[in-house]
């Protein structure tokens, strides 16, 4: 049946990346002295996701978060007109970290330890006693973070002047992002893990589907077929330092019977919601540097890897979804969808540490990347060339 | 005799009502992951059947108005997800899937979070 839809024709173009083909030094993966450049040259000057909207639904609500590469925590308000703000979670007084809670709505934020009261603007509202210090109020607010939101997702930048503002930095992608369910999302499923590997290795997983067919025989069976045993995508694209591809299906994939159950819900769901056939249904959009989202409407993921240190990583996984549970078939093709894709990640951290500790071993001096492996390719390529420029201006600087 | 914690037509379920209907996401997913292969193969045979008519059933009513035993036959559905991709997609890999998704955490859902 429907054999003339299950032909697959590549129509690849990894050669317009531009980066070559060569072996590709292994010391970026774990290398201390590498992970320090990073942090200065990418993490501290970057725009990072950081957040979605729907986590500040009202005015007074804010969430805190660990950027642990930069070695911070920053706290997002949403103020009392509705703007978004980012601040260093740092009570300007002596430095004390403000607000300890992951989340919650309130209109001030007091210091424990003297009582300094910060708006949701970042004013210094109140401090006691202050007439008995030897500086204004008004130099007193907390700390900024640059903050802006495409698609709905939160966005920040610990660059004291950004080069680029946030659009500039997604190019055409802000477009494409502002089309996906993402940007109507009101609620989330999320799951985390920890994991003792390099980010660029631990997101280069989930940029390849050349380790598919070994590492999910089973849950990612729809993946690959015979026309197409190692899943190519039908298309790449790059795009400054982001890339996309466009992921082919599996036309006839063998689906279970509650997988067929569910997934009928779920796309009736995204069809009622508007995404019945939406332009982005099978792109995979990777951000640089660490964030992805799939827009596939009935597995509407993002997959974002905060690096801890040069050989440890956290993961962060969101299934977006528009408008609460609001039935019960609803609430269990959610359950079942998040299921899919969960499966599918909890089969990838062992193999992931795996090549970390061969990596760390110093054995290998290049790995090797094949064609299908160009979005890993791109992202070291890209990564290195902001660490060479940040190298090359700090070099310029001292020799001034 | 009135023991029934479920709706009516539901009782083949019963009995899996202590084991399964669960609170919480993470829970759920869980009680799979710690579950032997006799109790998900017998839940998912009595299950397999009832899915479609269950939420059927729990779907004439918004979420929050359900009573004590739809509230349980909604839980007992939701693990029923995570058993049947268990049962059914991942059958004699099921120890080793679940030895890794073990590092995972559930750290968020809207069934969680909303009544």
């Amino acid at each position: 049946m429907n054999v003339q839809a299950s032909q697959y024709s590549p129509s690849l173009n990894e050669d317009v990346a531009g980066i070559g083909t060569g072996p590709v030094p292994a010391g970026p993966y774990y290398r201390d002295d590498y992970f320090e450049l990073e942090r200065a040259a990418i993490f501290q000057r970057c725009w990072l996701q950081i957040g979605h909207v729907c986590e500040l639904p009202e005015p007074g609500s804010f969430i805190v978060r660990p950027v642990e590469v930069a070695k911070t925590s920053i706290l997002i308000t949403r103020d009392r007109d509705g703007k978004i703000h980012a601040f260093h979670n740092v009570c300007t007084h002596r430095g004390t970290q403000l607000v300890a809670e992951e989340s919650g709505s309130r209109p001030l934020f007091t210091c424990r330890y003297h009582a300094w009261t910060f708006g949701s603007d970042g004013k210094l509202r109140s401090a006691p006693d202050f007439e008995r210090f030897y500086v204004e109020k008004s130099q007193c607010d907390l700390h900024s973070v640059a903050v802006d939101v495409c698609a709905g997702l939160i966005f920040i930048n610990l660059d004291p002047s950004p080069e680029q503002g946030l659009r500039e930095f997604l190019g055409p992608l802000a477009e494409q992002l502002e089309t996906l369910p993402v940007a109507r999302a009101t609620v989330f499923t999320e799951y985390v893990y920890a994991i003792e590997a390099n980010w660029k290795l631990t997101y280069d997983n989930f940029q390849e589907n050349y380790h598919l067919r070994f590492i999910h025989p089973r849950s990612g069976a729809a993946a690959g077929g015979p026309e197409n045993p190692f899943g190519y995508p039908l298309q790449y694209g790059f795009h400054g330092p982001h890339r996309t591809q466009r992921i082919w299906t599996n036309p006839n994939p063998k689906i279970v019977p509650t997988q067929g159950f569910a997934f009928g819900k779920a796309a009736a769901i995204a069809a009622a919601d508007g995404f019945g056939a939406a332009p982005h249904n099978r792109d995979y959009f990777a951000l640089f540097p660490n964030f992805f989202i799939l827009g596939t409407p009935t597995q509407h993921f993002s997959h974002c890897v905060m690096p801890l240190s040069a050989t440890r990583s956290r993961g962060v996984i969101r299934i977006y979804w528009i408008g609460q549970d609001d039935s019960a078939t609803k609430r269990f093709a959610r359950e079942y969808v998040m299921g899919t894709i969960f499966d599918v990640h909890s089969e990838d951290r062992a193999v992931i540490e795996a090549g970390q500790r061969g990596l760390s071993s110093g054995a290998l001096e290049y790995i090797h990347f094949q064609s299908q492996e160009v979005l890993c390719r791109h992202l070291m390529y890209c990564v290195d060339q902001w660490v060479q420029s940040y190298r090359a201006a700090r070099t310029a600087a001292e020799s001034a | 005799m009135s023991t029934a914690q479920l709706p009516p037509g539901f009782e083949a379920l019963e009995p899996f009502v202590e084991a399964w209907s669960i609170k919480g996401a993470n829970n759920r997913l869980q009680r799979r992951l710690s579950s032997t292969e006799a109790e998900r193969v017998a839940f998912f045979d009595a299950g397999r059947g009832l899915l479609g008519p269950a939420l059927a059933y729990l779907d004439r009513k918004p979420l929050q108005e359900l009573d004590e035993p739809e509230e349980r036959l909604m839980r007992l559905m939701l693990s029923f997800a995570h058993v049947a991709l268990a049962v059914e997609v991942q059958g004699d890999d099921e120890p080793k899937h679940a030895r890794d998704a073990r590092y995972l955490t559930i750290t968020r859902a809207p069934a969680d979070q909303s009544p």
